[in-house]
């Protein structure tokens, strides 16, 4: 691999994107025919690229493991979506978005990326109005906005408790009018299993019909990658089933470079695990830090009800810690304090893992009533799945792994170090630093797809020499054959352990030692584990059925072992990174009231891992110019 | 005109002609009702009644024809989308419950052939007078046919009266599912006024079979002589 | 807690199926109903047996991917919940349960429990989206929708696509689902425009996917995760009755304007 180039334009920020979109090239519409992209994924970014590129008139190979486009995990995200539109005319600009974008990645994004997304955004709200998106509207008809994930302006537009299904629907729809006219051909219930690469670039996928297992190449022109990000590597999350990594990491294994994988963000307020048959771990909006308190005891152990603690005896550690900010000081910062409490042995709930998330001072002021209609879903949902009643005491809120900041590694133009790969979505690295804000996901994922990835995927195809290839060449035969044989050695293993066994011990491994807090001594150790653990399970790993059936098991199998060597990388960039910032935090690197200290000046930089077989990996660093926001301390206090 | 009938040939199209046809026949038997509870004002007034009717001979056959083809459209719609249905779910479940189906309208089918089959009944015996020739010809005493005669001597025969309240079993549960169903079908939705649209088929059912039933019980108990 | 668990077992779309019965033991009144299918699996390979297959992703109720009928109501006894909301403290110990999939002949089995439902996907294809393209929208303001539109509007298209409406049905019809979308839709001013092709567009292709038609009973509405309401279905009928008036009324091939060279 080369050196990295980000190939960011120069000039003034706010100029960068309209002068770089008039200097690319464009391909004329009679070639545009000619042309195929293939899209893997089909959450937000996926579905809007899909459809985009459809219809500006290229033809779309587009692939889920889902059995229907509309069920990618974009559907999962609650609270809202990000613009700089200040219609509360309350401050917000393009400016200040992005400043926020910044300042809460902790200094590790890419300015012109985020000012860009930051511009963007107020087109993805007119977009996905025009989509029939149904918006909170106010009674005179304006598009509504509330106040999300720790910015003091209101700029969060969303659907009920539903945003990400709403948008995604939206994107779905726009795929279903482009698959009607021909434009996009839809592959669900197909996995990518491998890439196929001719000549150094991207030209195709090799994927497995989850239905019938046949396994079969697709090529094209160029591949856009939107699979998601890897949070279920720590096998609890809050991440749905299916999601994966192997997409990226087997882009990564052909030399796409992966960036930043030790960001993961923990998000703050999960319902804490029941038990060792825990499958995921649910989410609770964070709008339920507007009004409600985190506590723990002041002493522990307290065995007492949290109703018969009197509140000098109990510890509001977030407020104490952040007056500023208090309960709504963002994920990274409320996680760390709720492990801290934990940690202290003053968690409360099974294991001390949890925390209290108190109503009841809302409740008093305002009524039951107000606080039954702003969440009443919520703490209805709290309720089905813990039995318990939210209005009555206090709910439990433990972290768990959300969103991942880091992924494959893409310049300006969304596109990987192997040429034709373009990689979008939360399966890149590129807006959030190393801590995304709430909101700002959905905001990313519509971004790149609807109006990044369109104009610059044009000036590659318009200028990469790119001959046509037959489904059986060479390269794709041989790619085919890797993929049989790797699942040919899944199965016929035949060991003793299951796949959920190895995954769930892995995860354990990971969440102890490189979860929301990080050492050296940690690190080194789950880096002697993971490959150990990866031994057994090719060795004892047990997958019934074959491969030429619909075979849930061996999929998971198949994924799961690509989280063993996965993890491992995960683990390099941890111990590598010697700093706390954003979501990686490193015991050793702390003020002495417990604060990160980031160290700029040796790594503001971001980290661009290459693949070497049977090797560690190879550093690449990408470094991070600070041309218009100066890198302040993150300061929440 | 060839879109719109194009339009109806759709299983929702197909439905708003059962629905339509339905209300068609809801009125007729609403009516039918009403005229025959002339009989509690004694022969004169339903003799006069049927004779009336009779007098107009265009008129009715044109009413007759009519209500066959709303009948023939209604049946034949409900038979083909039925078959459709059964084969929409070839496989059926080992358990099934019903979470808040009414069971009038798990009985359509069973009640709409009832219907049918006493539909048939009834026109051989008091419309046909095929069942029953004995009574056919009679005249009162001014001279029209002697309908009044007819009714009483039929409900004083129990089986008859045991035939005629199986009918209207299956008159009344299929009137109260038809009735709200068919605005539905037709597409009439009313936030407010829901409820009252939903209680509109039983009542109007209710009272339909009220009428016919004490026609036959005023007889039966010798009430009506 | 202890159950007997009675679930169809299927090798593929065109083998025969069959009721098995598992025994399954360890079950915490905290478990989800998946979970605990999940330690019924994890014992089968235990034991080198094939797993139960089913659908399942989020396992938050949202992405409408879980999908069994269970005791005869699909979703399971809870109203307003998905399977993977359902949890163990619903069942007593001891308790038979029968776990079969959605059956429908536009829904077939591809293996156990999962069932193929691009049925679904098809009805939408055929027209359930506002065609608009990527760019050039006005800003999100200029058209005003009133709130309580706008919550109408959401009312619909909170429907996740699970099925369970044409699982529930008697007739296997799919009515809810097209309902919901093109209730969305037309709802809203941005769908106006297409609301009469939409409308016939989608019914016409979930007659081809071997839908059922529907006979007004509301078992949908009773068992949808989303409370998606069956007036909604009215509404559909309307759009439909309306769309065949006002199509009637249009030439059959749109006019070509004057011979114009393009």
């Amino acid at each position: 691999m080369t050196r990295l180039n980000s190939k960011i334009p120069s000039g003034p920020l706010e100029s960068k994107w309209d002068r770089h979109r008039f200097s690319e090239k464009l391909v004329s519409p009679n070639n545009k025919r000619k042309l195929t992209v293939i899209v893997v994924g089909t959450g937000l970014a996926g579905a809007s690229a899909a459809s985009t590129l459809g219809q500006l008139g290229y033809h779309v190979e587009c692939f889920c493991f889902h059995d229907s486009p509309r069920r990618a995990h974009s559907i999962a995200a609650q609270g809202g979506i990000n613009a700089a539109k200040n219609y509360q005319d309350d401050g917000d600009s393009v400016g200040r978005l992005f400043y926020d974008t910044i300042k809460g990645g902790d200094f590790r994004s890419r300015e012109a990326n985020v000012y860009r997304l930051a511009q963007v955004s107020t087109q993805i709200i007119d977009q996905c109005v025009a989509l029939g998106i149904p918006f909170a509207r106010e009674y005179g008809g304006q598009l509504a906005n509330r106040s999300f994930g720790g910015v003091q302006v209101s700029r969060t537009f969303y659907c009920r408790g539903q945003t990400g299904q709403q948008l995604l629907l939206g994107a779905y729809s726009a795929l279903c009018w482009q698959i009607e006219r021909g434009q996009v051909t839809m592959h669900p219930r197909t996995e990518l299993l491998d890439l196929i690469l001719v000549d150094g670039q991207a030209r195709g996928i090799v994927a497995r019909d989850l239905v019938t297992g046949r396994i079969s190449a697709h090529t094209a022109h160029a591949v856009v990658l939107a699979t998601g990000g890897y949070s279920n590597v720590y096998y609890l999350s809050t991440n749905a089933s299916g999601c994966n990594v192997t997409a990226t990491y087997r882009a990564w294994k052909h030399g796409a470079a992966f960036a930043n994988p030790c960001f993961t963000q923990i998000h703050p307020t999960a319902i804490p695990p029941g038990g060792a048959h825990q499958a995921k771990l649910t989410l609770m909006s964070e709008s339920l830090r507007n009004d409600g308190r985190l506590w723990v005891p002041k002493v522990s152990p307290d065995h007492r009800l949290p109703g018969d603690i009197p509140s000098i005896e109990r510890d509001y550690f977030l407020e104490r810690r952040y007056p500023r900010f208090g309960n709504l000081a963002p994920r990274d910062i409320a996680s760390r304090a709720v492990k801290v409490v934990c940690d202290e042995g003053r968690g409360v709930g099974t294991g001390g893992q949890g925390v209290y998330l108190d109503f009841s001072d809302v409740i008093e002021q305002q009524g039951l009533d107000v606080v039954r209609e702003r969440y009443g879903n919520l703490f209805d949902m709290y309720h089905r799945i813990t039995g318990e009643d939210a209005y009555q005491a206090p709910m439990r809120i433990y972290p768990a792994p959300h969103y991942t900041m880091g992924g494959l590694w893409v310049d300006y133009n969304l596109m990987s170090t192997v040429p034709g790969l373009f990689v979008i979505g939360e399966a890149n690295f590129a807006d959030h630093g190393a801590n995304r804000l709430g909101a700002s996901s959905l905001m990313q994922g519509l971004a790149d797809g609807y109006f990044i990835l369109p104009y610059t995927i044009g000036h590659y195809l318009a200028t990469a020499n790119l001959l046509p290839i037959p489904e059986d060449h060479a390269e794709a035969r041989g790619a085919i054959q890797l993929v049989e044989t790797r699942i040919n050695r899944l199965l016929t293993v035949k060991g003793h352990r299951t796949a959920a066994m190895f995954h769930r011990e892995l995860g354990t491994l990971l969440w102890n030692h490189c979860g929301m807090s990080r050492t050296e001594g940690g690190l080194t150790s789950a880096l002697q584990a993971i490959p150990k653990l990866r031994e057994e399970f090719w060795r004892d790993v047990m997958v019934t059925g074959s491969g030429d059936s619909f075979n849930q098991e061996l999929e998971y199998a198949g994924r799961v072992a690509d989280y063993l060597e996965f993890a491992e990388l995960l683990c390099h960039d941890a111990l590598h990174r010697q700093e706390s910032c954003g979501a990686h935090f490193r015991e050793e690197y702390q003020t002495e009231d417990g604060e990160p200290r980031r160290d700029d000046a040796r790594f503001a930089y971001v980290a661009a891992w290459e693949y070497r077989d049977q090797a560690v990996p190879v550093l690449h660093k990408e470094p991070l110019a600070f041309e218009f926001v100066p890198p302040t301390m993150r300061s929440y206090q | 005109m060839i879109r719109l009938f194009s339009h109806f040939q759709s299983s929702a199209g197909k439905k708003m002609v059962i629905a339509l046809t339905g209300l068609g026949l809801v009125v007729f038997v609403v009516f039918h009702m009403l005229g025959n509870l002339q009989l509690f004002q004694g022969a004169h007034a339903l003799n006069r009644y049927a004779a009336f009717l009779r007098d107009m001979p265009i008129l009715l056959w044109t009413a007759r024809i009519g209500l066959l083809c709303m009948a023939v459209f209604h049946i034949g719609l409900a038979v083909q989308l039925s078959v459709r249905n059964r084969r929409a779910r070839p496989v059926g479940y080992l358990i099934h419950r019903y979470r808040q189906a009414s069971i009038a309208s798990r009985t359509m089918a069973i009640s709409g052939m009832t219907l049918l089959v006493f539909l048939g009944f009834h026109l051989l015996h008091l419309t046909a007078g095929v069942i029953d020739p004995a009574f056919s010809d009679h005249l009162d005493a001014e001279g029209h046919r002697d309908v009044y005669g007819k009714v009483v001597h039929a409900f004083q025969n129990p089986f008859m009266v045991i035939i005629y309240l199986a009918g209207q079993v299956g008159l009344g549960l299929h009137l109260t599912h038809a009735i709200s169903s068919s605005v539905q079908t037709m597409g009439f939705e009313h936030a407010g006024l829901s409820r009252l649209l939903k209680a509109f088929g039983p009542v109007i059912g209710l009272i339909v079979v009220l009428g016919n039933v004490a026609i036959v019980l005023a007889v039966f108990l010798r009430i009506v002589r | 807690m202890k159950f007997t668990l009675k679930i169809w077992r299927q090798e593929g779309p065109h083998e025969p199926g069959r009721f098995v019965t598992y025994e399954a033991h360890e079950v915490s009144p905290g478990m989800s109903f998946l979970e605990m299918l999940d330690g019924v699996n994890q014992r089968l390979l235990g034991k080198g047996e094939e797993p139960v297959a089913f659908e399942q992703d989020c396992r938050e109720g949202i992405c409408g991917s879980c999908s069994l009928v269970i005791n005869g109501i699909p979703h399971g006894p809870d109203q307003g919940i998905t399977t993977c909301q359902l949890y163990m403290r619903r069942f007593c110990d001891g308790a038979d349960i029968t776990i079969e999939p959605w059956r429908a002949k536009a829904f077939p089995i591809l293996k156990d429990l999962v069932v193929d439902r691009r049925g679904l996907d098809r009805i939408m294809q055929a027209g359930g989206y506002i065609s608009v393209n990527t760019g050039g929208a006005v800003d999100g303001n200029v058209l005003l929708i009133g709130k309580d539109q706008a919550e109408a509007a959401m009312d619909a298209a909170s429907c996740i696509g699970c099925g369970a409406c044409v699982a529930a049905c008697k007739n296997a019809s799919a009515m809810l689902f097209v309902a919901a979308k093109v209730s969305h839709m037309a709802t809203l001013p941005q769908g106006r425009p297409e609301r009469e092709r939409r409308v016939s567009a989608m019914l016409e292709a979930m007659d081809r996917e071997g839908f059922g038609s529907c006979s007004n009973q509301y078992e949908c509405e009773a068992v949808c995760p989303k409370h998606i309401s069956a007036r909604f279905i009215a509404n559909l009928n309307h759009e439909y009755l309306r769309a065949g008036i006002v199509e009637s009324g249009r030439p059959s091939e749109p006019e070509s304007p004057h011979a114009e060279s393009s």
